[in-house]
């Protein structure tokens, strides 16, 4: 296998696998003020995809609906909260995670009968001719999805430490009930970080469509990735989420060029097994203290 | 300022607090002493709204804010330090500080210089958490943490401030000192609830006492009063331990 | 008042002799096949309920282990000929394997990560299946020939009764399994894995066991379906499939056997469901209905609160989109997916405990069954041997310490406790008393200095090790097992002789042994003066006994050293006494107790040395009158000695 090949590859799948971590983030956010996560975060990737299509369906430019589709995503993602995870939170219990799973089922069902289950292209004004950069090839597409994610990325970290909000987030997270003798109510907080998600997972969606085409079983892979990246970074790490992400997709590449393109998808499956063998709380995450 | 009238709360089947009713009037520190159970930290959650009565009413400067929830009665001018301090400990000093003004503070930025003035009294108070202002609240010592706890209410620029057990667990050289920030704040005007495993302290910082026991208010008076009430010594002293000089 | 035993057993037996009978009422060969499909579902869903029930986990991979067992089996008869009763065997033991191999790294943590590491797994084995082609023939499907059962060919009817007795095995071993220490070890780790670890009753052996028992009943299922179908493709056991594997398992009802059965009709009924729109009509307007009932009597009954206003609303929110959904689709099966999404929702929020958990308090309440009658007590030199107390050295601590953060909890302790004695430990709110006796115990690892029990040093940071190693304790707050009865709580800590290996557990051997253990469990709460609060739900008893079966339930487990961790915070006076009876007979069996305690009449009575605590540092040590007096003492509980702080003067010796 010549050199540049599987450089080539490589550099592909690590792009690729920013947009893994991007999708973790999505489930660091709602981690950080909750300790939940949405596990149908890949289906609000895909409904955002197909909303945004639509708007641009509609005549709409681009420009329009790109903020219209990211500001759907957050209702998305107010919806998810209300209906799958208040109540679980409320009750103190786990149940967010069978009723996140129910949403995300519903809403494929949804797509497939709302938009068919074709997949189709997304028309974007990004050009998808490769130019060739330090000796790969690389599509301005792709450079989009790594400067679309690198640019989500430091927004999220901007919020989380120099915004008050942002700390306020981590003080929900930290300690509910002392958070709300400060003012800060835990429920809105979550709400909150809910919307962001929902909006983080709509950036993803108009940043990847184009590559990956739109679907209903689009996102599918995509999240179990994105799982993958949150547990062995850690759920709470930032950066680790970027560092991991960037990893695992050479590491895809990789495995599909020696292996087979069937085998694809293991290396995250595997890295994600072994990790809670290994570190449960992930890569960078912090040990926990139990209390009686 | 504050009013609880029949207060009733508890946590799940076992109601704690049985009908407490007790009064602080603005500009005064009021403490609550009483054995360890008698219902003085679920009383102090009941009125700053961690757990909701079941039954009573809760007013502060004159409205009633029983089942509004913490967040809200936080944001109507209630600040309260809670037992064991709960500072957030991922966060650093200043940060916790910083939260504790969250309720008039603009969420997202601008925020550290409207804070100025309000950190700089803190640190002024405490120049330890000054020095420590970068440092990770959970890595702080007991007696920095306590502290942090009181800046952090002080931050909300409350109307009253709920001391829950300030000198828990800490050194009595320490303990002194933060009794001493007390005695400031209250020269400052603050108005205070304090409960205290530490009765002469609370004594002697207070223009009145509560005594609680069981759930209820059995004692009430000022402290020179409970000084020579042979019940307050029954009540209060009744599961701590027997301190037995030679009768005078 | 009928007998329990009667009762249940007669509603099982009928279950089985109907099954077998109808395809000889009802010569239909579909029936037939529906009902093929039921029993195995069936065994799928008594696996997965060991997991979602009994753990309490989501568990994304038993369609995996049915795939796996399926292809074992398949693969197993079509190549190598092997019969049935081997192919079972080979797809069961390989699940169970396969099983404790996901489950060792995914159980180290619970909720979202298992979940996820499920999910993963079933990726994972759809990948594997699909690709690997030179076994499996991947994507194109496995064709598998009829396999032998000891040489003979069975037909749909014979093939259906093997269906029936291995589903009929699984019930019996399910149910002997649940009502044997495993049971209660399953329920005890849900309500407090700490007190479980505590108990020495170790948590994460037990859910890696149960895990792999679920996954292994999903493949010896697989191995039928494989039989059942003839035909096997990768693309069968996949997410979907797993999602209405959960919805089976929930509808019916957790933690029931009955509750299995119901869901495996629905699951095997699905697809007939979702093709007569008129059935699916149907039956979506009476879910609608079912829920608006049972939604508008939520909201007048209970509490007018966020929570129960959504339980109550979103169930009629969910079943009028699937009665609306039936008249306005016009191809059910294209919604499948949302059906069975609405239909999850609906039972998650509105009916948690499934139907079977509502049939059965329902029946509760109609029919009142005796329960089987306990043995009489054992003695108590059989339970609780007396233990030698020469005054030697039982613990012994040397600079041991223990910081969290900044906080020095515990800072430098040295102590010694003999053997036979009551050694208090007393101090202010935050002086480091409980988290000394937590690291003594296990929970939390020392930061530094040493621990030694018997002179052999305690591996720290183990509840297990340290209940292996002889220390027994109870807990500042409960930790009871809430759902479980006095004595069951007491007998999961049982150690000793009553314990009996998993396989004769299976087979239904162990009665007698259990019946060894309730009589030591007797003797204990009677001990503690609760022996008629036998049968009682730990949370349901008054607060006093709560106190005392912590008691009962840490003696159990024949401890060297017993910790009690403030045993009388919050009891009334009359239960103090009683209490300070309890320790006094421990004390005559020769334990040796550490005694954290606020009460100082209580520590008076009972204790023969105090070390005093302050700011996690030893401040005064010795006889419980000389500690009483020692002036260090005084200023630690009264704080430093101020001019306008001095001790009221009306301070007297009063206790």
């Amino acid at each position: 296998m010549p050199l540049s090949v599987v450089v080539q590859i490589t550099v592909s799948g690590a792009l690729m696998g920013l947009v893994y971590a991007l999708i973790a983030y999505g489930f660091q956010l709602t981690y950080a003020t909750s300790k939940s996560l949405n596990f149908g975060q890949g289906e609000l990737v895909m409904i955002s995809a197909f909303v945004s299509l639509t708007l641009l369906g509609t005549g709409l430019p681009y420009v329009v609906v790109v903020p219209l589709g990211i500001l759907f995503g957050a209702g998305l993602g107010v919806l998810v909260e209300r209906a799958a995870v208040r109540l679980a939170l409320q009750q103190k219990s786990e149940g967010w995670i069978l009723l996140t799973i129910i949403v995300g089922l519903f809403l494929v069902s949804f797509a497939e009968n709302v938009w068919g289950r074709d997949d189709r292209p997304f028309p974007t004004p990004i050009p998808a001719d490769p130019i060739h950069l330090l000796g790969v090839d690389v599509t301005w597409l792709e450079i989009s999805v790594a400067v679309g994610v690198l640019t989500i990325m430091a927004l999220v970290e901007v919020f989380k430490r120099r915004t008050l909000l942002g700390k306020a987030f981590e003080a929900v997270s930290a300690d509910r009930d002392a958070a709300e003798l400060m003012g800060i109510s835990a429920t809105r907080t979550v709400t909150l970080s809910y919307a962001l998600s929902g909006a983080v997972a709509a950036v993803a969606a108009i940043l990847v469509s184009p590559i990956t085409t739109v679907g209903p079983t689009m996102a599918a892979g995509l999240v179990l990735k994105a799982f993958s990246v949150a547990v062995v970074a850690g759920l709470e790490s930032g950066f680790g989420v970027v560092l991991v992400g960037l990893v695992l997709g050479a590491l895809e590449g990789l495995a599909s060029l020696y292996i087979g393109s069937g085998w694809r998808e293991t290396p995250g499956l595997v890295l994600l097994i072994l990790a809670l063998a290994v570190r449960p709380t992930g890569l960078f995450g912090k040990p926990i203290i139990r209390k009686v | 300022m504050l009013t609880i009238t029949d207060l009733h709360a508890g946590y799940g089947r076992s109601e704690v607090l049985v009908g407490a009713s007790l009064e602080v009037k603005a500009g005064t520190v009021v403490a609550l002493i009483g054995a360890n159970g008698a219902g003085k930290t679920t009383a102090m959650r009941a009125i700053s709204g961690t757990i909701r009565p079941t039954r009573g009413e809760v007013r502060l400067a004159g409205a009633r804010v029983d089942g509004l929830g913490a967040a809200r009665i936080a944001g109507l001018g209630l600040a309260h330090s809670p037992e064991g301090r709960k500072v957030f400990g991922p966060l650093s000093t200043e940060d916790n500080l910083l939260l504790g003004a969250y309720s008039w503070l603009p969420h997202f930025f601008g925020y550290r210089n409207k804070a100025k003035p309000a950190l700089e009294h803190v640190y002024e108070l405490f120049p330890r958490l000054a020095e420590r202002r970068a440092q990770l609240a959970g890595t702080l010592s007991g007696g920095e943490q306590q502290m942090l706890a009181i800046g952090r209410a002080l931050m909300a620029r409350p109307k009253i401030m709920l001391l829950d057990e300030p000198s828990m667990g800490l050194a009595p050289v320490i303990v002194q000192e933060v009794f001493r920030t007390i005695h400031r704040l209250k020269a400052e005007g603050m108005t205070m609830l304090l409960v205290e495993q530490f009765a002469s302290a609370a004594l002697g910082v207070a223009d009145h006492v509560y005594v609680m026991e069981r759930g209820r208010v059995a004692v009430s008076g000022t402290p020179d009063e409970l000084r020579r009430d042979p019940r307050v010594l029954a009540a209060y002293l009744g599961a701590a331990p027997v301190v037995a000089p030679a009768a005078p | 008042m009928l007998k329990r035993l009667i009762l249940v057993r007669g509603a099982e037996i009928a279950l089985f002799v109907v099954l077998a009978v109808v395809p000889l009422a009802v010569p239909s060969p579909y029936a037939l096949g529906l009902l093929t499909l039921l029993a195995i579902y069936g065994i799928v869903l008594i696996g997965l309920d060991v997991t979602v029930g009994y753990l309490g986990q989501v568990n994304l991979a038993q369609a995996a282990m049915l795939g796996l067992g399926a292809y074992v089996a398949g693969i197993a008869t079509t190549r190598y000929g092997v019969g049935i009763p081997l192919a079972l065997v080979l797809s069961g033991a390989f699940c169970t394997a396969v099983g404790a191999l996901l489950a060792l790294p995914a159980l180290r943590l619970e909720g979202p990560q298992f979940a996820l590491a499920t999910l993963s797994f079933t990726a994972l084995c759809a990948t594997a299946l699909n690709e690997l082609e030179w076994l499996t023939n991947g994507a194109q499907g496995l064709q598998i020939t009829r396999p032998l059962l000891l040489g003979h060919t069975l037909d749909a009817r014979d093939f259906f009764w093997l269906c029936i007795a291995v589903l009929a095995v699984v019930w019996v071993a399910m149910r002997n399994l649940m009502s044997s220490q495993w049971g209660r070890a399953f329920e005890a780790l849900r309500d407090s894995a700490i007190a479980t670890d505590a108990m020495g009753v170790g948590t994460y052996r037990h859910k890696v066991a149960g895990f792999a028992f679920g996954s292994g009943l999903g493949g010896a299922a697989g191995a039928l379906y494989a039989y059942n179908f003839g035909y096997l493709q990768p693309q069968t056991f996949v997410y979907e499939l797993t999602v209405i594997l959960l919805l089976g398992v929930v509808l019916g009802g957790r933690k029931s056997l009955w509750g299995a059965v119901v869901g495996a009709t629905l699951v095997a009924l699905l697809p007939n469901l979702l093709s007569s729109h008129l059935l699916f009509r149907a039956f979506s307007g009476i879910a609608f209905v079912l829920a608006l009932v049972a939604g508008v009597r939520g909201l007048v009954r209970r509490k007018p609160n966020d929570q129960n206003a959504f339980r109550a609303l979103a169930p009629i929110v969910a079943t009028f989109a699937l009665a609306a959904g039936s008249f306005l689709a016009s191809n059910i099966e294209d919604w499948r997916k949302a059906i069975f999404a609405l239909m999850l929702f609906s039972v998650v929020v509105g009916l948690p405990e499934g139907l079977m958990g509502f049939a059965s308090s329902a029946l509760a309440r109609l029919f009142r069954v005796a329960p089987p009658e306990l043995p009489p007590p054992a003695s108590l030199d059989v339970v609780l041997p007396a233990q030698v107390s020469d005054g030697s050295v039982l613990l012994r601590l040397d600079g041991l310490s223990r910081h969290f953060g900044g906080v020095r909890a515990v800072d430098g302790i040295d102590l010694t406790v003999k053997t036979g004695t009551i050694h208090g430990l007393i101090g202010p709110n935050g002086s480091g008393k409980s988290t000394l006796v937590n690291v003594v115990s296990g929970l939390y690892a020392r930061s530094g200095g040493t621990l030694r029990l018997r002179g052999a040093p305690l591996r720290g940071g183990s509840l297990m090790a340290a209940a292996k190693a002889g220390v027994a304790r109870t807990f500042q707050n409960l930790q009871l097992f809430g759902g479980m009865t006095a004595l069951e709580n007491v007998m999961v800590a049982l150690r000793g002789a009553w314990r009996v290996p998993l396989p004769l557990v299976l087979l239904g051997l162990g009665r007698r042994e259990e019946r060894r253990g309730q009589a030591a469990g007797l003797a204990l709460l009677e001990l503690v003066g609760l022996r008629g609060e036998a049968r009682t739900r730990a949370a349901d008893l008054t607060y006093g006994a709560q106190r005392f079966l912590e008691i009962a339930r840490a003696l159990a487990r024949r401890p060297a050293l017993l910790i009690l961790d403030e045993p009388a915070a919050g009891l009334a006076q009359p239960d103090i006494l009683r209490q300070l009876e309890i320790i006094r007979r421990i004390q005559q069996r020769g334990i040796t107790m550490v005694l954290i305690e606020h009460h100082m009449d209580v520590v008076s009575e009972l204790c023969q040395t105090v070390t005093v605590l302050d700011h996690g540092k030893v401040i005064a040590e010795g006889p419980t009158e000389q500690i009483k007096r020692d002036p260090k003492v005084i200023t630690a509980y009264l704080g430093a000695a101020e001019p306008d702080a001095a001790p009221p003067a009306a301070v007297t010796g009063a206790s």
